[in-house]
């Protein structure tokens, strides 16, 4: 529940450079056990005790502007409730077992690498190129 | 011909052709560079490499007036991103999904989103389902009615691209065909998470934006 005396406590708890940081980022000041880091380096905390259901798991972006796109793919298992394992090395889906699982851990919306429609089916409609019929002076 | 061009005037086009020498346009017309778009795209010569130009958030501040109008622009960009006020253009099943956005398991209100009714006190406009071609003029009206500045997120496939209905002879094929879109959220419909994600891209968007650097390079 969100009391002012949680805030304070959770303020006690991580330390006030770290309760800026995530007022700034999270909205919010959470304390948890560090569950894991991954590649990418976004920390993820849980805290089953004090938290209420479906807000005692999250993660601290390794950017400040962080993104949902640079979870890793079994990180995002385990942070959308899918799991309660912690993902290792071992079993990781989607990270280049197949080509278009690939993760990339970023979104290049608005990047040159941002994707653009196009159509490979021959066009079922025709321009109208005009033709002048020649004319008598 | 010679009846309607009066004959001064050919003679004029003429010498000022003969003025200048053949072989010296050729040169400086590779040399000119294609500013606008519609020139890459009609006459692009093929000697010229492609060049690549930096997009404006890839674009790093030079100078001290560039710093010092970087961090104006923060200010103004993280006030903005703060205050969204969506005008709610809710026309189908995309609309429950949106509402959901405001109810307390998403809680659009942390975000500082605020549905407002009225076109002329919000900042972006969602458009949530199939636009008709009845609806359209509505659409239109109603986004001019929006004050500066102003976004738009389509939202699921219909606002898109006429999804489901594409070729139906009711429905106009995109919401971007009557205004123009910041943001494709697609799905049919997207989840609540989907258009959080949406609105999280055009908060990045908004962090982009140059507002006095533009003005300041004007």
């Amino acid at each position: 529940m969100s009391w002012v005396t949680r805030t304070i406590r959770n303020v006690w708890r991580i330390g006030i450079r770290d309760s800026i940081y995530q007022l700034a980022t999270l909205g919010d000041t959470k304390a948890g056990v560090l569950v894991g880091i991954d590649s990418y380096g976004n920390k993820y905390y849980q805290n089953y005790d004090e938290e209420l259901p479906l807000r005692n798991r999250w993660v601290i972006y390794k950017n400040f502007y962080g993104d949902a796109a640079e979870i890793e793919p079994g990180w995002h298992n385990w942070m959308s409730y899918a799991t309660d394992n912690v993902p290792n090395s071992s079993v990781v889906p989607n990270t280049g077992y197949h080509k278009w699982g690939k993760n990339i851990g970023y979104n290049p919306t608005q990047t040159r690498g941002a994707y653009k429609p196009y159509n490979t089916v021959r066009p079922k409609i025709a321009t109208w190129e005009p033709k002048v019929a020649e004319r008598g002076a | 011909m010679a009846s309607i061009i009066p004959r001064r005037a050919l003679a004029a086009r003429s010498a000022a052709a003969a003025l200048i020498p053949r072989a010296s346009l050729v040169p400086a017309l590779a040399a000119q560079p294609h500013r606008d778009s519609s020139s890459l795209s009609t006459q692009r010569p093929t000697s010229v490499a492609r060049r690549e130009v930096p997009l404006p958030s890839q674009q790093k501040p030079e100078g001290v007036v560039d710093y010092a109008l970087t961090t104006l622009d923060a200010i103004a960009n993280w006030a903005r991103q703060g205050s969204l006020w969506p005008m709610t253009f809710g026309l189908a099943c995309c609309a429950v999904e949106m509402m959901h956005l405001s109810t307390p398991r998403y809680d659009q209100d942390r975000l500082g989103i605020i549905f407002r009714a009225s076109p002329r006190q919000s900042d972006v406009m969602i458009v949530a389902g199939t636009l008709t071609n009845k609806m359209a003029p509505a659409l239109r009206q109603v986004y001019d009615q929006m004050s500066e500045p102003r976004w738009v997120i389509s939202m699921g496939s219909c606002a898109n691209g006429g999804g489901y209905y594409h070729y139906s002879y009711s429905v106009t094929r995109g919401c971007d065909r009557i205004v123009p879109v910041d943001i494709y959220v697609p799905g049919c419909p997207p989840t609540a998470e989907a258009l959080m994600y949406g609105i999280m891209q055009l908060q990045k968007k908004m962090r982009n934006t140059k507002i006095t650097r533009m003005w300041y390079r004007k």
